[in-house]
């Protein structure tokens, strides 16, 4: 009886023009966006392979120099694109690609694609991840609002009851008509984004598992969709009032709700404005040592406790360069301020992050959204490991041209130069991003929620429907 | 076959049927005539199952529907007043899902052939059914009474609306079926094809039987008379 139902569902889906013509936009759409985004892809991965080679021989080529003005000549930490991005390209596009490390100064990332773009950037892009979880679910409205109406209204109903049809199947068998067409497309495009990410193995370490894990989610979030639409068309009277309520559902998850989520975890746990944080920073840099003011109370006492411990009268007796030292340690005070002030950033993202996930329970958008941009690299947790492993670059890197400076010198010793060799000898920046596993760890909570959706959305239209 | 005991529905203080006895027999076609209201769906509607009863009870082959509902409908194909098919689907996919639904697994060629015993011509059998007028659309019906090898055919109003030729060859097919043994049971307003086809008659009014008939001891106008009055319509019988 369930064969026979999705034959007869899928027959009558695809002998409707309206449906025909539905999926063949779909499809269009979803070539263009997969086209459009590794073309993206292409030219950002060939951009950040040259940007880092180019910046590197920067680096390495500064010839006989000060480490300290090395220090402040800075170098950049650049942000791979990685492959799934393709296919979520999450918050890349708003958060920068590159941070320039200097000395002192914690900086953000800069030179990201929204500030390239025109006002017309508001119009937003035509990529996989919207079709993914904005025309899918619509689609599955579209396909799916009458499913049960249409029973009714041509008459059927009364037929079907007195065959003898067992409620759950014929319900199974409409899921799965319903299910299929959206399966069959979201299969298509994960196969095309994979075979396109596979030939373009000079970009990253492309891995099935994340695909296939990334299209679980996805046919997870339609399975919801489709018991929620499904459960409405059995429900309503009319088919006009069954698609309009579907429609109301869609609205709410995929557009509403998101909105309000943002707006109401933005207001329950605000950022600091730029202003302030940078006030803030200043505040505590100033209240500790700072690495270029030798008569400050603080490099004093410092003075004090490095000429005690090294039991001597003066710092020209130290074997090695106080300034550097004190560079040093000015660095990692302001090291800490950064990490502290940083980190209050990330609580304050962590909280709003909490009060998505306790909000996720209003739409299965936001648990999916979460985990698909977690899942391509492309989620602010993400940015934010990238950019806590610059900052310990950066520092490392420092403590690497400050000792140079305080083994090679003395105090009070001015124009020493490091060799023309020596910038090769600091290790190039490498970021590893978290791996599959890690991201599923820490995402546990939106797998949860999601979960929940899909227990609740199955017992809702089995229970519901269970006497046709 | 169809045995009702005591059957009765009653909505708030209205009673759409009361203390309803009645026995359709294997091989018999009963058609049960009133007016509008007088009964008859709800006593369609209690037997498929739709419905709850206030009281009494109906079986279908000697199995309580009550209590049996999903079994009974094994035995059982329902044609309405107006058998709506799946328009975009062929007269041959329509049988084909309906009779699997009943837990039928025929090939296409036993799906021609119930067609064809329904009367449908075999150019239609591909046809989608959005073309088909309400007498093809009926022999569909049959077809799936056929095709699911049904004990028991419970018709609401079928004819109605059928032109005289269309009616006739309906008449012929439950005269089909009433020779493999299927119990009929046929709501009707027409008391011309209740006398062709029936073998017995019942007259309802306000819920209750009001007399029954060995069709063959009467003859149309005696039904007729029998009818009228029963609907009190003495003047006009005068």
């Amino acid at each position: 009886m369930i064969r026979k139902t999705i034959n007869k569902e899928l027959k009558e889906l695809f002998r409707d023009g309206r449906v025909r013509t539905s999926i063949f936009i779909v499809l269009l759409l979803l070539g263009v966006a997969v086209w459009i985004s590794s073309r993206q892809y292409q030219q950002t991965n060939a951009d950040y392979a040259a940007a880092k080679v180019s910046e590197r021989a920067v680096w390495e080529n500064q010839g006989e120099k000060n480490p300290h003005s090395a220090a402040h000549y800075g170098t950049y930490a650049f942000k791979p694109k990685y492959p799934l991005s393709l296919v979520d390209q999450g918050v890349d596009k708003y958060v920068g690609t590159s941070i320039f490390l200097e000395a002192h100064k914690r900086n953000e990332a800069e030179f990201s694609a929204a500030t390239d773009q025109t006002g017309l950037a508001r119009f937003g892009d035509l990529t996989p991840d919207f079709i993914l979880l904005f025309i899918i679910p619509l689609l599955i409205v579209l396909l799916g609002n009458n499913a049960f109406t249409k029973e009714r209204e041509l008459g059927t109903y009364t037929l079907l009851k007195s065959a003898g049809a067992k409620g759950w199947k014929i319900v199974l068998g409409k899921w799965t008509a319903l299910f299929l067409p959206v399966l069959i497309i979201t299969v298509l495009l994960l196969i095309l984004a994979g075979l396109v990410l596979s030939n373009l193995s000079d970009y990253g370490v492309f891995q099935w598992s994340s695909l296939t894990a990334m299209g679980v989610v996805f046919l997870v979030y339609y399975s919801v969709f489709t018991n929620l639409v499904l459960w409405v068309s059995y429900m309503a009277k009319r088919s006009g009032i069954s698609l309009v309520i579907s429609l109301s559902l869609w609205i709410i998850a995929c557009l509403a709700a998101p909105k309000a989520a943002s707006n109401i975890a933005e207001a329950r746990h605000p950022y600091p404005t730029r202003q302030e944080f940078a006030a803030n920073v200043l505040k505590d840099k100033d209240a500790g040592l700072d690495g270029h003011n030798p008569w400050s109370k603080e490099a004093k006492l410092l003075e004090e406790q490095v000429l005690t411990e090294y039991k001597v009268d003066s710092l020209q007796q130290l074997p090695f360069n106080f300034s550097a030292y004190l560079a040093q340690k000015g660095e990692e005070h302001e090291a800490e301020v950064y990490f502290k002030h940083y980190n209050y950033l990330k609580e304050q993202y962590d909280n709003q992050s909490g009060t998505y996930r306790s909000l996720a329970l209003l739409s299965p958008f936001l648990p999916t959204r979460f985990l698909s941009m977690a899942i391509a690299q492309t989620d602010y947790a993400t940015h934010w490991d990238f950019s806590d492993a610059a900052e310990k670059y950066r520092i490392a890197t420092q403590a690497f041209l400050n000792n140079n400076t305080a083994q090679n010198t003395r105090y009070g010793e001015r124009g020493y130069k490091a060799s023309a060799d020596f910038w090769q000898k600091l290790p190039q920046f490498e970021y590893e991003p978290p791996t599959l596993g890690q991201i599923l760890e820490n995402n546990r909570s939106n797998l949860n929620t999601l979960g929940l959706w899909t227990l609740f959305s199955f017992a809702l239209l089995f229970f519901t429907t269970k006497k046709i | 076959m169809i045995i009702t005991n005591n059957l009765t529905k009653k909505y708030g203080d209205f009673t759409a049927l009361d203390q309803l006895e009645l026995s359709v027999k294997e091989g018999e076609i009963y058609c049960l005539l009133g007016a509008n209201g007088a009964g008859k769906t709800t006593t369609i509607n209690l037997l498929l199952g739709f419905i709850e009863p206030t009281s009494g009870s109906a079986f279908i082959n000697q199995l309580n529907v009550q209590e049996n509902t999903l079994e009974t409908k094994r035995f059982l194909a329902y044609i309405p007043e107006n058998l709506m098919l799946y328009p975009s689907l062929s007269a041959l996919e329509n049988l084909d899902y309906f009779s699997g639904i009943g837990g039928e697994d025929l090939n296409k060629n036993q799906l021609k052939g119930f067609l064809e015993e329904a009367g449908l011509q075999s150019d239609a059998f591909h046809k989608r059914i959005a073309s088909f007028s309400k007498g093809m659309r009926q022999k569909v019906g049959i077809a799936i009474a056929l095709a699911k090898d049904a004990k028991v055919l419970l018709l609401d109003e079928p004819t109605s609306g059928l032109d005289p030729k269309a009616s006739n060859e309906f008449g012929h097919l439950l005269q089909k079926l009433r020779g493999k043994g299927v119990a009929t049971l046929m709501a009707t307003h027409d008391l011309f094809r209740a006398k062709e086809v029936a073998t017995h008659i019942g007259i309802m009014k306000d819920g209750q039987l009001k007399q029954e008939f060995v069709a063959a001891d009467i003859t149309l106008s005696q039904l007729e008379k029998a009818y009228l009055e029963t609907m009190e319509y003495k003047t006009i019988v005068a």
